[in-house]
């Protein structure tokens, strides 16, 4: 029984650390999309642009002109970079998702066999009183 | 997909609360930017039609602010053109009747993205309301039970 529980506990930490790991990445990914929608605008702005239209780029404190064939680059490279990062992301987060399942399946189970276990010992009844101590709440 | 709510035991419930919750409070926070964004821009539109636009002239004098308490005597040697951000580090120098075409296509956009946000927050509260329901509802059965 105090194995089971040692057992559970690791694992359950297991599982916390995962978990924030799955957050971690679903923050970096929503970064990812902001980051995209910022450069989609900019090539929107860029594509109408009218004649006599400067571009300038912010390097440091100060504007600089640049030829717009060389900012619209810049942009779609910036925009091809965060696509590729989206979808490493998103694998990323399918993976550790799979992950996650997996772990809650083999907590499920341990702790399944461990009820399966207390209800046949001598505390068979425990289960049902703690039913009904969550039912009360 | 949909699971009935009245299926669902008291921990799922409040498991389920807890999440609204917290995505009724991130869409709320997304608002506020929004609207703080929106307003930003308003900004940008006024200043642009009643400062540049209407009353400057060539050669008009303006102090220029170096830093928030530090300002120089400048003149405004082009008064037709404005230099304007358009994100990511890019500036793009326009005349004024392009830049107020421009912020108000961001605030048009940004006003669509707030009604769609203000839906979204209506369904999630409309759905944390049903939680909270559901769960007054059935812990009240279950206590006469006992």
């Amino acid at each position: 029984m105090a194995e089971a529980q040692q057992r559970l506990q690791a694992l359950s930490e297991e599982f916390q650390a995962i978990q924030k790991d799955l957050q971690n990445l679903i923050a970096s990914r929503q970064r990812l999309e902001a980051q995209r929608q910022e450069n989609a605008g900019v090539e929107k702005e860029f594509s109408s642009l009218k004649n006599g239209e400067k571009i300038f780029k912010l390097v440091g404190p100060v504007l600089l002109e640049q030829e717009k064939v060389e900012a619209e680059s810049t942009v779609k490279g910036r925009l091809e970079f965060i696509t590729k990062e989206m979808t490493r992301v998103d694998k990323q987060i399918e993976e550790i998702q799979a992950k996650l399942e997996m772990k809650k399946t083999e907590i499920l189970q341990i702790q399944a066999s461990a009820q399966g276990g207390g209800s046949q010992g001598p505390l068979g009844d425990a289960p049902k009183g703690k039913a009904a101590a969550a039912r009360g709440r | 997909m949909e699971v009935s709510i009245d299926s669902l035991s008291p921990q799922q419930l409040a498991g389920l609360k807890k999440q609204l919750e917290e995505e009724l409070e991130h869409l709320s926070s997304s608002f506020n930017q929004l609207a703080a964004v929106q307003s930003k821009f308003r900004e940008c539109l006024r200043c642009v039609e009643r400062g540049v636009k209407s009353s400057s002239e060539e050669g008009d004098s303006i102090l220029v602010p170096l830093t928030t308490s530090l300002y120089v005597r400048g003149n405004i040697s082009q008064s037709d053109k404005v230099v304007v951000d358009v994100g990511t580090g890019f500036y793009v120098e326009k005349d004024t009747k392009s830049t107020v075409q421009f912020y108000t296509a961001k605030i048009q956009e940004i006003s669509g993205n707030i009604q769609g946000l203000e839906g979204m927050v209506e369904k999630k509260s409309g759905s944390l309301q049903l939680v909270e329901e559901v769960r007054k509802n059935t812990s009240r059965p279950l206590k006469k039970q006992e």
